[in-house]
């Protein structure tokens, strides 16, 4: 993982589906283009939502990885 | 497959779960780019009063008041963020308003207008209509 740089870390741990992916994107709408938004979530739901919805939005999932007992999605914004 | 234009929900139950399960699935939809319409009549209305939203006075069965005791934001609260997020309009039933002699400004600020059952099909021809 090269230039591997976050612009912003959400911390969504708590918030229920469809929570962490209105986080994300709330946040994606306040960065420039290839910024990195990194969200936090221990939703199962969300572990499976949001990479989906980044597939269909022509964003790029740059990792999506457990850490303890949550997961960290990283998405750099396309467009 | 070809995404639809428009996804579109009648809400008729005032039961909290499904409330909130059709603000999952609009703001799911929403965000996913569809033009969502939300027709809320019947009971359902009853749901978006700012009286019943102040009292928490809502009709709850199953799921719904584990929602409540976890505090996770409301449907009223989903749509609101989900209309920030992509298109999403809520109408009220201009017959169950008018029966029940409701007001726009007793609603909760979601509601965009009061339509008929006639102005409510013409913005959902272009993809499905579901009932809750």
């Amino acid at each position: 993982m090269t230039d591997m740089t976050i612009n912003k870390t959400i911390d969504a741990r708590g918030s229920y589906c469809p929570g962490p992916l209105m986080e994300l994107i709330k946040a994606l709408n306040h960065e420039s283009i290839n910024s990195v938004v990194e969200v936090l979530s221990n939703d199962e739901g969300s572990a499976k939502d949001v990479p989906e919805w980044v597939a269909k939005a022509g964003h790029e999932l740059v990792y999506i990885k457990k850490d303890g007992d949550f997961w960290r999605l990283a998405v750099r914004k396309k467009k | 497959m070809e995404q639809p234009k428009t996804f579109s929900i009648v809400l008729v139950s005032p039961d909290l779960e499904k409330l909130h399960a059709s603000a999952i699935m609009g703001s799911g939809a929403a965000m996913a780019g569809m033009d969502v319409n939300i027709f809320v009549t019947m009971e359902a209305l009853r749901a978006f009063l700012k009286k019943t939203i102040e009292q928490r006075s809502f009709v709850k069965s199953g799921i719904g008041a584990t929602l409540l005791d976890k505090k996770v934001p409301l449907f009223y609260q989903l749509f609101q963020q989900a209309k920030e997020l992509g298109k999403l309009h809520i109408y009220a039933c201009a017959m169950s308003a008018d029966i029940m002699g409701w007001k726009k400004e007793d609603m909760v600020d979601v509601i965009d207008d009061i339509i008929g059952v006639n102005k409510f099909f013409s913005l959902s021809m272009a993809g499905p209509i579901v009932t809750m």
